[in-house]
C-alpha cells in the first residue's frame, strides 16, 4: 500500500489537471484511500501522471534484433553494467532488450506497444519481451500483406473475420496492422510497390483489403481499432493517398500511424511539401480517427519497417547498411539505419510537419505523440519533443537552425503560439494513448486503475522534468526512487481475447499447407514461457 | 506425457538448421523409439545417437556422480575462473540459451556461439554492409534461379530441395563448387572453382552485374551465371562460405544484384539452432557472437573475443560447453588448450568433450525428450516437441542449477 501525498495531479481522463491531490495505491491498483499505516511518497511540488503508455514503438522481434547486430559501433559507445537489480546490456537508437525495458521504466513510461510483427515471428518477438523487464507489452500483426487472407478476400470474405481473430489467438497479439497493403507483396516479388489504392495485386487491391481487413476489425470489437501504415510512406505528394485511405475507411474507427511520413505534398519524384494543415484539418473533422505523430529528431535514428520498398529508397540515399528480409505469405522487412540533419531540406521539413500536426491539432485524444521509435528518433528523445511542444521559445530557436527553405515551406513561421500545458502532454503520452488501445486500466488514475504512476520533479526545462522522473511506480511497486532503478520485475504480456467459429482452422489448414515452410500445428503459440503472464483484454464491448 | 501410440505422434527433428517439423515418431509400448516417419538418413542418425543407451546423468572426471556434488563441482569451477568460456549453444533450445548467457553474465566470462566456427562467419560482413534474405517459403515460392555457392546441401540438408521444392520446370540449380558433390549432380549447371578462388569470383559477378567492363575476358560459366541472375526476377543464393572477406565479397554481390532484380541469401547452417543461438545473445547484449561479459557490461569482438582465440592466447581457464563437441571441431592449438581446463559440459550424447570433461551432465535432448523453441536456419521460430521421456533433466534446468549455486556474484569475487 503506497500513498503518494499532495502532488499536483494530471489524470485528464478523470477531469483532473494539476490539482493538488493524494493518489492511492494498494494490491496494483489505484484506490480511493489507504489505511494511515502505508507508505509515503511526499510529492509535495512534484507532478503526478499516469505511467506513459506508447502507441507504436518497434522495440522486439526479428526486425529488431536484425537492427541490433547491425550497429556494434552504436552499442560500444553505451555500455549498461550489471547491478544488483540490472542484467548488463548495450543502449544507442536499438537497445538491448533489459536495457529497453530499463530505459523506458526511468523515462516514466510503464505500457509500449511493439507495432509491427510478422505473425510467423510470434515466438520471437514474445520471447524477446519476456527478456524486457518492467514495462507491460501488447503486439499488433502484421496483416496487409498476407497471401493467405488476400485469398480470403477474393474467396470468403465471410471468414475473413475468424481467421483474423485465429491469428490473434495463435500468436498471443493485440490488434492488427496494415503496412502499405499490396506494396510489400510486389516488392518480394520482383522489387516492385504499388502507388495508388487501385493497383492489382494477387486479385485484390490495397483499397479492398483496407475495406476488408478495417470491416472485419470493426465486426470483431477489438479494442484498438485497425492501425494502418498508408501506402506511399515518404513520397512527395503521399497526402492524397492518405486521404484516399480515410477516405476508404467510410467512417470506421482507424489509427493512422506516424502520419508525419504521410502528410506531403508536392509531385511524386519531386520535392515534398507540408500538406500537414490539411491532415490535420481532416482529423480534426472526423472523430472516429486517430493517428500518432512519427515526429522525427534530429540526430540518430535507424529506420526499421515492415515496408521494404521504403527501405530501399533509403539505401539509395545513404548508401549504407541495408537489411532486406522477406517472410513467407505475410510481410517483408526493411533495416537502414540513418541520421535526420537540421541543415537538410527534407529532414528539416519532415521536423517541421510533425510539429505542424502537433500544433494544429484540435483534439489531443486522437492525436498523440510518437517517433515511430527508432524510425524518427529514440524513445529517449521524447523529453526533447515535449519540450519543443511545450517552450515557445526554446521552438523558435531550434526552428532558426535547421533549413530555411523547409521551415518556409511550413507554417510555423506564422509564430504558432501554442504551447502545450501539462494537462495536454498527459493526454498525448498516456491518456490518449491508453484510451486508443482501449486499455481501460491504463493512462488514468482513477480507482481500479493499474497503479502505474510517473511523479516529475516540476521544473522550468520540460525536457530535463521529462527526461528524468523522480519515481516510478509499476502494478504498485516502485520501480524508480530518486531516479535510480530500485527493481525490474517482469511486466504482462497485453493480449486480446476475440471469439472466433473453430471451422475456420480447417480453411486456414488448407492454406497453411499450400503456402507456409511450417506445419499448421506448429504455427500456434503454446509455451507457457511465453504467454505468461498476461492480461486478456476481451473484444467486443463497445468502443 | 508421451504415451504409445500406434499411429505416431508429431515431431520436430533438430538434426540440421532445416528443423522439418513434419516428422511422426512412433513410440513403442515400453516408451522407446520404434518408427520415424518423413526423417531423411540425417534426421534418422540424429535422433538413434539421442535414444542410444547415454552414460550416466551426472560425471566427475568420466565417474558417476550424485547429481547433486556434480552441480555443486560445476559451480565451483566456474565460480573459481577468472577467464571462463561458455561454448557451444547451437543445438539446445532458445529457453536453454537464455539461461546460458545469464550464467556467462554472472560469472563474468566470454561467451561464444559455436555457429560461426561450424558454418563459416558472417558476422562482420553483415556488420558492414547488412544483408537481403528470406525465409525458406518466399525461396520455394519465387526464386527462378537458386545458386548454392561452396554447400553440399543433399549431404548436409537432406530434404532441403524436396522443401524447396527443386528441380522444377522454369526455375534453375546452379550449384558452385570445387567439385563434383551430391548437389552438383542434382544441378542445371555445375560452376566447378577452387575455394580459393572465392574472392575473385564473387567480386568478377560483381562487376559483371554492374556491367562494369573487366579484362581480360571473364571465363564464360562466370558470364553464365552473371546473365542468369541479371535476367530473373527473383533468385536466390544459399551458402556456406567460410571467411570474412569471402562473406564480405558474396554479401556485396547480393546488394549489387538487389539494384538490379530481386535477390535473397541465406545462409545453410547446420545446427538446428544456430541462429537462436546468435538470436539470443543479440538480444540480450547487442551483439550474436564472441561476447565478453569481463567488464561487468557485454563487448564484442570477433577477432578477439571468440572462442577459438581466448583459448589459443591461453585465456580461457575453465569452460562451459552446451550442446557441442568443441574437441571435434576446434583449430589444433585451441583444443590442446581446451583439454588442458577443466571442462563443464551439457550434452544428450556421449562426445570427446564430454569424455574429458572434469564435469559431464547427459541431458535430455532438446526435440526428443524436451519440447523448447529453436530458430530454423532462416530464422524463422519452430517448436521443437518431446515425443519420448527421459528421467534426466533438461539443459535449462541444469543451467539454472548452476547458476544457483554460484554463491557469490562476480562483483564480490573480485
Amino acid at each position: 500500500m503506497l500513498r503518494i501525498v499532495s502532488g499536483s495531479v494530471y489524470d485528464p481522463a478523470n477531469g483532473v489537471a494539476g490539482e493538488v491531490r493524494d493518489v492511492c495505491l494498494s494490491e496494483g491498483k489505484v484506490v480511493e484511500d489507504v489505511p494511515a499505516h502505508a507508505a509515503r511518497i511526499d510529492a509535495r511540488g512534484m507532478v503526478v501522471m499516469p505511467g506513459g503508455v506508447d502507441i507504436h514503438a518497434h522495440i522486439a522481434g526479428p526486425k529488431v534484433n536484425a537492427a541490433r547486430r547491425l550497429a556494434p559501433e552504436e552499442h560500444r559507445g553505451d555500455a549498461v553494467d550489471r547491478s544488483a537489480v540490472m542484467r548488463s546490456g548495450t543502449g544507442g537508437t536499438v537497445p538491448s532488450t533489459f536495457v529497453t525495458g530499463y530505459r523506458y521504466a526511468l523515462l516514466g513510461y510503464t505500457t509500449v506497444v511493439e507495432a509491427a510483427t510478422p505473425p510467423l515471428a510470434a515466438r520471437h518477438v514474445l520471447a524477446e519481451l519476456r527478456d524486457t523487464p518492467i514495462i507491460d507489452a501488447a503486439f499488433l500483426l502484421l496483416m496487409g500483406n498476407n497471401l493467405a487472407l488476400f485469398d480470403l478476400i477474393r474467396r470468403d470474405p465471410a471468414r475473413l473475420r475468424d481467421a483474423i481473430a485465429w491469428w490473434l489467438e495463435a500468436t498471443g497479439g493485440y490488434g492488427v496492422k496494415l503496412v502499405n497493403p499490396g506494396g510489400v507483396e510486389l516488392w518480394k516479388r520482383a522489387n516492385g510497390n504499388v502507388t495508388s489504392l487501385d493497383d492489382e495485386v494477387a486479385g485484390v487491391t490495397p483499397r479492398r483489403v483496407i475495406e476488408a481487413i478495417a470491416g472485419a476489425v470493426h465486426e470483431l470489437g477489438l479494442p484498438h481499432p485497425v492501425h494502418v501504415h498508408c501506402n506511399n510512406l515518404g513520397v512527395a505528394g503521399n497526402w492524397r493517398t492518405t486521404l484516399d485511405t480515410l477516405d476508404t475507411l467510410e467512417g470506421r474507427r482507424a489509427h493512422l500511424a506516424h502520419i508525419q511520413f504521410h502528410a506531403y505534398g508536392g509531385r511524386p519524384g519531386g520535392r515534398p511539401r507540408s500538406r500537414a494543415p490539411a491532415i490535420a484539418e481532416y482529423l480534426g473533422a472526423h472523430p472516429e480517427l486517430s493517428a500518432d505523430v512519427g515526429q522525427v529528431m534530429f540526430g540518430p535514428a535507424t529506420t526499421m519497417t515492415a515496408d521494404a520498398p521504403v527501405s530501399a529508397l533509403l539505401r539509395d540515399v545513404t548508401g549504407g547498411k541495408w537489411v532486406n528480409a522477406d517472410t513467407e505469405v505475410e510481410t517483408g522487412c526493411g533495416i537502414v539505419p540513418f541520421t535526420y540533419r537540421e541543415k537538410n531540406y527534407v529532414h528539416a521539413l519532415q521536423w517541421g510537419i510533425g510539429l505542424e500536426l502537433f500544433l494544429l491539432s484540435r483534439d489531443p485524444w486522437r492525436l498523440v505523440l510518437s517517433t515511430d521509435h527508432p524510425n524518427g528518433g529514440s524513445f529517449l528523445s521524447y523529453p526533447r519533443l515535449i519540450r519543443l511542444l511545450m517552450d515557445r521559445e526554446f521552438r523558435n530557436e531550434q526552428l532558426r537552425r535547421a533549413n530555411k527553405r523547409a521551415i518556409r515551406r511550413t507554417v510555423l513561421l506564422d509564430d504558432l503560439e501554442r504551447e502545450y500545458t501539462l494537462e495536454e502532454i498527459a493526454i498525448v503520452t498516456r491518456a490518449g494513448p491508453a484510451r486508443l488501445l482501449g486499455l481501460r486500466d491504463k493512462g488514468h488514475l482513477g480507482p481500479g486503475a493499474d497503479a502505474d504512476v510517473t511523479i516529475y520533479d516540476e521544473r522550468a526545462d520540460r525536457e530535463e522534468m521529462f527526461a528524468t522522473p523522480r519515481h516510478v511506480i509499476k502494478g504498485g511497486r516502485p520501480v524508480v526512487r530518486d531516479g535510480e532503478l530500485v527493481e525490474a520485475h517482469a511486466g504482462e504480456l497485453l493480449r486480446v481475447t476475440a471469439a472466433y467459429d473453430d471451422a475456420v482452422e480447417e480453411v486456414l489448414r488448407a492454406q497453411f499447407e499450400e503456402r507456409y515452410t511450417v506445419q499448421f500445428d506448429s504455427y500456434p503459440v503454446r509455451e507457457p514461457w511465453l504467454l505468461e503472464p498476461a492480461r486478456r483484454i476481451p473484444a467486443g464491448r463497445p468502443a | 506425457m508421451p504415451s504409445h501410440d500406434p499411429a505416431g505422434v508429431p515431431a520436430t527433428c533438430a538434426g540440421c538448421g532445416l528443423v522439418c517439423d513434419d516428422i511422426t515418431v512412433v513410440v513403442g509400448e515400453r516408451g522407446g523409439l520404434e518408427q520415424l516417419i518423413r526423417t531423411c538418413p540425417l534426421g534418422d542418425a540424429w535422433f538413434a545417437e539421442r535414444v542410444a543407451p547415454a552414460p550416466a546423468v551426472a560425471r566427475l572426471d568420466g565417474r558417476e556422480a550424485e547429481l547433486d556434488r556434480a552441480l555443486d563441482e560445476a559451480a565451483a569451477i566456474l565460480a573459481r575462473a577468472r577467464a571462463p568460456l561458455v561454448y557451444g549453444l547451437g543445438q539446445t533450445t532458445c529457453e536453454a540459451q537464455r539461461s546460458a548467457v545469464a550464467l556467462a553474465e554472472a560469472i563474468g566470462g566470454v561467451i561464444d556461439p559455436a555457429g560461426p566456427l561450424l558454418d563459416g562467419a558472417s558476422g562482420l560482413a553483415y556488420q558492414t554492409l547488412g544483408a537481403s534474405t528470406a525465409t525458406l517459403g518466399e525461396i520455394r515460392d519465387r526464386a527462378e534461379v537458386v545458386v548454392v555457392w561452396r554447400a553440399d546441401p543433399v549431404a548436409t540438408h537432406p530434404r532441403l530441395f524436396e522443401r524447396l521444392e527443386l528441380p522444377a520446370a522454369g526455375r534453375e540449380l546452379v550449384v558452385v563448387d570445387e567439385r563434383r558433390t551430391a548437389t552438383a549432380a542434382r544441378a542445371d549447371a555445375f560452376l566447378e572453382l577452387p575455394a580459393e578462388r572465392d574472392v575473385e569470383a564473387l567480386w568478377t559477378l560483381r562487376a559483371l552485374v554492374r556491367e562494369v567492363p573487366i579484362e581480360p575476358a571473364v571465363e564464360p560459366p562466370l558470364g553464365e551465371l552473371a546473365a542468369r541472375l541479371r535476367a530473373c526476377r527473383n533468385g536466390a543464393i544459399l551458402h556456406r562460405v567460410r571467411g570474412h572477406v569471402e562473406a564480405l565479397a558474396l554479401h556485396a554481390l547480393v546488394r549489387d544484384l538487389c539494384r538490379v532484380t530481386h535477390v535473397v541469401a541465406v545462409m545453410l547452417r547446420r545446427e538446428a539452432n544456430a541462429a537462436g543461438a546468435e538470436d539470443v545473445l543479440a538480444w540480450q547484449t547487442g551483439y550474436p557472437a564472441a561476447v565478453s561479459f569481463a567488464r561487468g557490461h557485454p563487448r564484442a569482438s570477433p577477432g578477439e573475443l571468440s572462442a577459438a582465440t581466448v583459448l589459443e592466447r591461453g585465456e580461457a581457464d575453465a569452460a562451459l560447453v552446451v550442446g557441442s563437441d568443441p574437441l571435434e571441431d576446434l583449430p589444433p592449438a585451441a583444443a590442446a588448450r581446451l583439454r588442458a581446463i577443466p571442462i563443464v559440459s551439457l550434452d544428450p550424447r556421449d562426445t570427446a568433450t564430454a569424455a574429458a570433461a572434469r564435469v559431464a551432465f547427459t541431458t535430455a535432448a532438446p526435440g526428443v525428450h524436451r519440447a523448447g523453441v529453436v530458430h530454423r536456419l532462416d530464422g524463422v521460430p519452430v517448436p521443437l516437441r518431446a515425443p519420448l521421456a527421459t528421467s534426466r533433466p533438461g539443459d535449462d534446468e541444469v543451467l539454472a542449477a548452476i547458476a544457483g549455486r554460484l554463491a557469490r556474484p562476480r562483483e564480490a569475487l573480485a
